[in-house]
């Protein structure tokens, strides 16, 4: 193995480390506070939004009234 | 009268679709919001469902191994296009984005493209030996150099950078399938894609340098759905969006070194 296998692959190492533990961090507010942001719920269809409408239908309705 | 006399009159429906049971699973399902500590499991995950396929390949050596990569990559392909969707200049989505797919398409793809890139890597390592450790530790140290960018906010993604990283992109794609036709008719690659000279080196730091900011949109994607309390499946979207980009990633950096090594 080469000097600069041995160095990459060490450094290859610290790398995968780093990457994993900073990921679980959430990113610093100079990045999540800001108006220019991609707005990627416009892209990314979450079923969520249906399921909330159903929440909403279901929240609203109530059982039907015979008396009229 | 009450408004549930109703219920006295006719009672409870039987009907499954309206027991109050189901509302009350939905309900609970609501609940389980992604965590940015799910979305890095999910990426541990399928890397080492990744590495595990490209093991198998890279190890046995058998024509049906060849064939078996194939599907592999082939069913890599078909998942990535049904959760990520296929969009065309002018036409828009061809294909539309699916990422509550994830969860099942997400391993398929790991696995599919381990067979890939293990094909790939061993013979690479064959005609360069140490090259597949050099590429893969400096596709994390990539990451991990553009991770920390993004979270300290050095690196800020706007609608400008995602028009300019989209567009590259997909002319980098277009440019691929352009030359898989014409190999397939002429025998030949386009010779800026396989030049080792200086523009095919430039090209190749290009399309490393796109793949690079490609993970900076995936990290975002990850980041804004873990804020804006996404569904829990969006850990298995973001994790498999980050491992496509990883993947293309490894597979530029070592086409690039390739090129150097054989100067």
């Amino acid at each position: 193995m080469s000097f600069l296998t041995g160095f990459l692959g060490i450094l290859g190492i610290i790398s995968f480390i780093s990457f994993f533990f900073l990921m679980r961090f959430r990113a610093s507010s100079k990045q999540t506070d800001r108006s220019d942001r991609i707005k990627w719920s416009s892209y990314i269809p979450y079923r969520e939004n249906s399921t909330k409408k159903t929440r909403k239908n279901e929240n609203s309705s109530q059982d039907a009234d015979f008396e009229n | 009268m009450s408004k549930h006399s109703a219920l006295d009159t006719f009672g409870r429906s039987g009907n499954p679709l309206i027991r109050s049971d189901i509302f009350s699973r939905q309900t609970s399902s609501l609940h389980e919001r992604m965590t940015l500590q799910g979305a890095v499991d999910k990426t541990g995950i399928l890397l080492f469902l990744t590495v595990l396929t490209a093991a198998l390949s890279w190890n046995i050596d058998s024509p049906m191994m060849g064939l078996i990569s194939g599907l592999g990559a082939l069913a890599a392909f078909i998942s990535g296009i049904a959760t990520f969707g296929f969009w065309f200049f002018f036409i828009g989505w061809i294909i539309k984005p699916r990422p509550h797919l994830a969860p099942k398409t997400a391993p398929i793809y790991a696995l599919g493209m381990g067979f890939g890139i293990g094909i790939m890597s061993e013979q690479a390592e064959m005609m360069f030996p140490g090259i597949v450790i050099q590429a893969v530790s400096l596709t994390f140290f990539v990451a991990a150099s553009l991770l920390f960018a993004y979270k300290s906010g050095v690196i800020k993604p706007n609608q400008n950078f995602l028009l300019i990283i989209f567009s590259a992109t997909v002319g980098i794609f277009l440019t691929y399938i352009a030359n898989l036709i014409f190999s397939a008719f002429t025998g030949t690659s386009f010779s800026f894609l396989t030049d080792n000279g200086a523009f095919g080196i430039g090209i190749s730091l290009f399309v490393v340098a796109i793949a690079a900011l490609n993970l900076v949109l995936d990290f975002d994607i990850i980041e804004q759905a873990h804020e804006q309390g996404a569904p829990k499946y969006i850990e298995w979207f973001g994790a498999m969006a980050l491992v496509a980009t990883l993947i293309w990633l490894y597979i530029e950096i070592l086409r690039l070194l390739m090129k150097l090594r054989s100067r």
